[in-house]
């Protein structure tokens, strides 16, 4: 197989030591998601309600986070941050700055880039559901909050999963710029694999064919849900 | 008893209620009518907060509400106390039929599961709808929503009903069954409602009482038959002679 010019065989192998970095890769993706939908319900939440001061930050926080490359984010949590912490510490160096992981300014990053995307998702959905509905639980009785969590988010939901599962994929393909701050996922093991072999092609399409086997899982995932949520529509959906 | 007083709202600069004040009796229908903009509905709205007004007294029986320095427990008191009927249903669109119904009784008055079902279902069986307790608002018709909506407020007990124009979205072909339903619960039940309408016949063949308002004001108030056939006003005559040929 010397002269072929995609080694099969090696691509496999390759293929093998990638799903190594899978966990890694999710673990970003996931906590990210995770972290930043709690990030996200919270600025639509005091965006929404028009909470003094906090909502605003919350607008300025969603303008900047989506304006802004998330490679930018990443540096800034990663370069910054460190900064930060020896300007509190009163100038002293501490040997805990460095115990950081790096894994760990990945994930607030990719936190901060998802939740500006999805204090967004979470503003168009809630407003997508027609005003009434929160009327007529008022009317009932309800309070706001249950009216919220009972008959405002059921329907909201159907709406933001198309939205957060669009938002989760990008965001298993964003993870691959952590590498860029020394984390090994994916893509950063790919790199380093291909920096010694120097089988590019092999590498990057076993590492194409991971990403789309992990997208297209994540994807069918989503869609199931959102079959779900919609059950009342009928056969709208 | 509902007694408003003195209830003053604006919309920007435009006032919309200029000091509405009116009775009305435990276990009597009000009918409310009047041209479009007049008010009618944004005195619906203020009863129960949706849209609160600015001035003016709300009285329930033993609640009685200074709106102006209205804390939240006055209005959540309120709303628990009277339910609201709505133009566009607003039924709760992730719910079923049956669930709508029983999602105030579990929520809000927290009854038990196996009582709340037989309350919803009594009254789903009440509008005529029993078979489609499993049906969702999206695979009802406008008419079938709206006695939900009806069944929905009824089921809650409240001292009063507000109807906000519940027939105005539906179909002409639709309107009568759900004036029976309300009919049914005025003359069998007895319910308190204040109802706020077009409907001319429906207010001379239920009404106890008729409101016409205009411009913010009540302009004459009375029996269906004073109101309807012989009204004191000229700008109730003006109303009501658009009427006269049709309805009346």
């Amino acid at each position: 197989m010397e002269d072929s010019i995609v080694d099969l065989t090696y691509a496999l192998e390759a293929f093998r030591y990638l799903l190594g970095f899978v966990p890694v890769t999710l673990a970003l993706a996931v906590g990210s998601m995770f972290l930043g939908s709690l990030l996200g319900l919270a600025v639509m939440f005091v965006r929404w309600r028009n909470v003094p001061i906090l909502g605003k930050l919350g607008t300025g926080y969603v303008v900047i986070g989506r304006a802004l490359p998330t490679l930018i984010i990443l540096y800034v949590v990663f370069f910054a941050f460190p900064v930060f912490l020896l300007y509190v510490n009163d100038g002293q160096v501490s040997e805990r700055f460095n115990a950081i992981p790096p894994f760990l300014f990945a994930l607030v990053g990719l936190t901060l880039h998802s939740g500006a995307y999805l204090a967004e998702v979470f503003r168009t959905a809630v407003q997508s559901v027609n005003k009434g509905q929160m009327e007529a639980a008022l009317a009932c009785g309800m309070t706001w909050s249950q009216g919220f969590r009972r008959i405002v988010l059921p329907q909201a939901a159907v709406l933001a999963v198309p939205l957060m599962g669009n938002q989760f994929l990008s965001l298993i393909k964003n993870t691959s710029i952590a590498f860029m701050i020394t984390v090994l996922e994916m893509f950063g093991a790919a790199n380093y694999l291909s920096s010694i072999s120097e089988r590019y092609i092999e590498i990057y399409l076993a590492l194409a064919a991971l990403y789309w086997l992990v997208g297209m899982f994540f994807e069918t995932l989503f869609r199931k849900l959102e079959v779900r949520l919609a059950v009342y529509k009928g056969s709208k959906v | 008893m509902l007694a408003l007083k003195d209830i003053y709202k604006s919309f920007g600069t435009h006032e919309v209620l200029k000091g509405i004040s009116c009775t009305i009796p435990t276990g009597s229908v009000t009918v409310i009518i009047g041209p479009s903009g007049s008010g009618k509905t944004t005195l619906l709205r203020g009863i129960n907060f949706l849209e609160p007004a600015d001035k003016g007294t709300i009285i329930l029986d033993d609640l009685k509400v200074n709106v102006e320095k209205a804390v939240s427990e006055e209005i959540h008191r309120l709303r628990q106390e009277t339910a609201m009927v709505f133009q566009s249903y607003n039924l709760f669109a992730n719910k079923t039929a049956l669930e709508n119904i029983t999602e105030g009784l579990l929520i809000v008055k927290k009854m038990d599961k196996r009582q709340a079902l037989e309350k919803a279902r009594y009254y789903l069986n009440k509008v005529g709808l029993a078979d489609r307790e499993k049906a969702y608002p999206s695979q009802l018709s406008g008419g079938q929503q709206q006695r939900i909506g009806i069944a929905r407020a009824l089921a809650l007990d409240p001292k009063v009903v507000l109807f906000d124009e519940p027939t105005s979205a539906l179909d002409p072909e639709l309107v009568g069954e759900v004036l029976d339903t309300m009919k049914k619960a005025a003359e069998e039940e007895h319910r308190t409602m204040l109802v706020v309408t077009h409907e001319m016949a429906f207010a001379r063949d239920v009404a106890d009482h008729v409101i016409f308002m205009e411009g913010g004001y009540i302009v004459e108030e009375g029996s269906p038959k004073e109101v309807l056939y012989s009204p004191r006003e000229q700008r109730t005559k003006q109303f009501l002679a658009r009427f006269r040929s049709t309805a009346l």
